[in-house]
């Protein structure tokens, strides 16, 4: 049970750190953009005619949503697998 | 104060009175008294989690800075909610599988040793004391200003209520109540968001439009820039928001009160979602401050916006809106302090008298007695402070906790549950550099020295008023160093149990 308990814990943080990668670039490149390009970022986007700084801003809220999300699935499978991985041991 | 007022307040006093009697019931081991004996579902969870989380100062502060500053203001919301992530990818799942009731248990599962359960549940009581005391003053404040009520006989009457809540009912009482305000704070957000969108036909140009006749920003109140001029001051402001909660012992403890992981998963789904939905109607309703109310009557009330979210309500739906969300900014305060004198109880009557002073060996009965007792203390002593303190302005410590936290606790979490050759020299050197930096910076900086309107009218030494920048990475640095610098090693064998264990509650015995 060792080694592959031990292989299953690497995959969930390699997701891990992918997520939060995406995550980080994601929401610090919201202060840097507004920063270092506030004309773009000011200047109207096709949606709706609203900036690309609040559209970028109100974009955070969905990818926080779908970040959880993502998470929460692949986690389901992780548990199926502990759970196989613990009863096998067991038995 | 009129009958309305009156009404709804004595409304949620009896409410939150009656779960109190229910869970004071329950509450009768030490299970029940510190965790609600893990007992609340997912969705129970998240849903007191938003009602921890969202305090005065993310209500009524972020509707107040959106009405000010526009595009600026609503950047705080952000960094509060993607700071969720930080807590549910790294530090929720091993915090539940490791903790017991407090953070002290889950440093203390890998470094078993009185000096580390001292150091942790020191941390834990001081952020959230420093966290309990500006809420405690902006409350009193507050209510003052909506009610005509005098500060003392305020602060006096949410102090006894978290206390109250805390002493008799224990977590059972406090989740409730925060579950309670969260159905209440959306509702009323949702309502007064509706009303704003009403009186405009449904029209959300109307109301952009409205926005920029009413600000004296213009356009510009669209636009980024109001509030940040400096790139150093937004990118610290970002960095301790998204990385405070992740440390904040309020929030971390209330992983403990559902069953298991899935459960804990649950919670900070659905916590994400109330937040985030929250935080957009927070953005409807600093719009809709400016468009009905207006910049100037607004900063006639209160200079620094924190009536946004009452007067819009007294301006579009009359004295009966108004009292309804004064006294849900009431619920969100009562609720809040609650869970921060929980969580000072935990680290004080838990780890400091139960594993300490009683060397572990404190009987149910005995530990429970304490627990009341350390509640009321620190529900009559934060009550005191805030008494004394109505003058001076608190509200930076709101932010101080934030960078606390992220710089002491979330570094120890964190190379405790992920680094193997995390140690206790570097436990207590993250701790106690993450703290005296923070606070350092702090009171040499602007918010604390400033010849105009500072408790130190000087200049201040150090420029920044948020300096997440400078504390955090010191917090890392000290906690990483303080490990390498020193000898102590664990064998490898004790590493990789510990770490499979914090990521899967399997291999080792629960604690």
């Amino acid at each position: 049970m060792g080694d592959e308990l031990q292989k299953l814990v690497k995959q969930k943080r390699m997701l891990v750190m992918l997520l939060t990668m995406f995550a980080f670039l994601f929401y610090f490149g919201l202060p840097l953009s507004i920063t270092f390009f506030p004309e773009i970022m000011n200047a109207p986007s096709p949606i709706m005619q609203i900036s690309w700084a609040w559209l970028y801003a109100f974009l955070q809220i969905p990818m926080t949503w779908v970040l959880v999300f993502v998470y929460y699935s692949v986690m389901k499978r992780f548990d199926r697998l502990l759970k196989k991985l613990v009863q096998g041991d067991a038995a | 104060m009129n009958f309305t007022y009156f009404l709804f307040f004595i409304c949620i006093i009896v409410c939150t009175m009656i779960i109190t009697y229910w869970a004071a019931k329950r509450s009768n081991t030490t299970n029940h008294f510190y965790i609600a004996a893990g007992s609340l579902s997912g969705l129970q969870n998240g849903m007191a989690i938003a009602g921890d989380f969202i305090s005065a100062a993310s209500f009524l502060g972020i509707v107040g800075a959106i009405a000010l500053n526009g595009y600026d203001g609503f950047l705080y919301s952000i960094g509060f909610l993607v700071s969720y992530l930080v807590v549910m990818f790294f530090i929720a799942e091993p915090v539940h599988h490791l903790g017991k009731y407090s953070l002290g248990d889950v440093v203390c599962s890998r470094f078993p040793s009185n000096k580390m359960r001292f150091t942790m549940a020191s941390g834990a009581f001081l952020i959230s004391i420093l966290y309990m005391i500006p809420q405690l003053v902006a409350s009193g404040l507050l209510i003052r200003l909506l009610l005509n009520i005098d500060y003392s006989i305020s602060v006096m009457i949410i102090g006894s209520l978290m206390t109250v809540y805390v002493v008799f009912g224990g977590m059972i009482a406090t989740s409730w109540v925060q579950i309670v305000k969260t159905v209440v704070l959306l509702s009323g957000t949702f309502l007064l968001s509706l009303i704003v969108f009403s009186r405009l036909d449904w029209n959300v140009s109307e109301l952009i439009a409205k926005v920029s006749a009413n600000t004296p920003l213009r356009e510009q109140f669209f636009m980024t820039g109001q509030l940040f001029a400096s790139p150093v001051e937004l990118f610290s402001l970002q960095l301790a928001l998204v990385l405070g909660t992740a440390g904040l012992p309020h929030i971390l403890i209330r992983f403990f009160t559902v069953r298991n992981t899935i459960e804990v998963r649950r919670s900070l789904v659905s916590a994400t979602w109330i937040i985030g939905v929250f935080y957009m109607m927070t953005l409807v309703l600093g719009f809709g401050t400016v468009a009905f109310l207006g910049y100037e009557k607004l900063v006639a009330s209160d200079a620094t916006g924190n009536l946004a979210a009452p007067l819009l309500a007294g301006e579009v739906g009359g004295d009966f809106l108004l009292a309804f969300i004064s006294a849900i900014a009431f619920t969100t305060i009562v609720a809040v302090v609650a869970g921060l004198v929980i969580s000072a109880t935990t680290a004080f009557s838990h780890d400091i008298y139960h594993h300490i002073w009683k060397k572990g060996k404190s009987t149910e009965k005995e530990q429970l007695r304490a627990a009341r007792w350390t509640a009321l203390g620190i529900g009559l002593i934060s009550t005191l402070f805030a008494l004394q303190l109505e003058n001076i302005n608190v509200t930076f410590l709101v932010s101080l906790t934030f960078i606390v936290a992220a710089s002491s606790n979330l570094p120890v979490l964190l190379l405790t549950i992920y680094w193997k050759r995390f140690n206790q020299t570097g436990v207590i050197a993250g701790m106690v550099c993450g703290i005296t930096v923070s606070l350092t910076v702090v009171l040499l900086g602007p918010n604390v020295m400033n010849p105009d309107h500072g408790w130190i009218l000087k200049e201040a030494i150090f420029p920044l008023y948020n300096p997440g920048v400078i504390a955090i990475p010191s917090g890392f640095a000290a906690a990483i160093l303080g490990s390498l610098l020193s000898a102590k090693k664990e064998s490898l064998n004790d590493w990789q149990r510990f770490a499979i264990f914090s990521q899967t509650g399997t291999g080792r015995e629960r604690p």
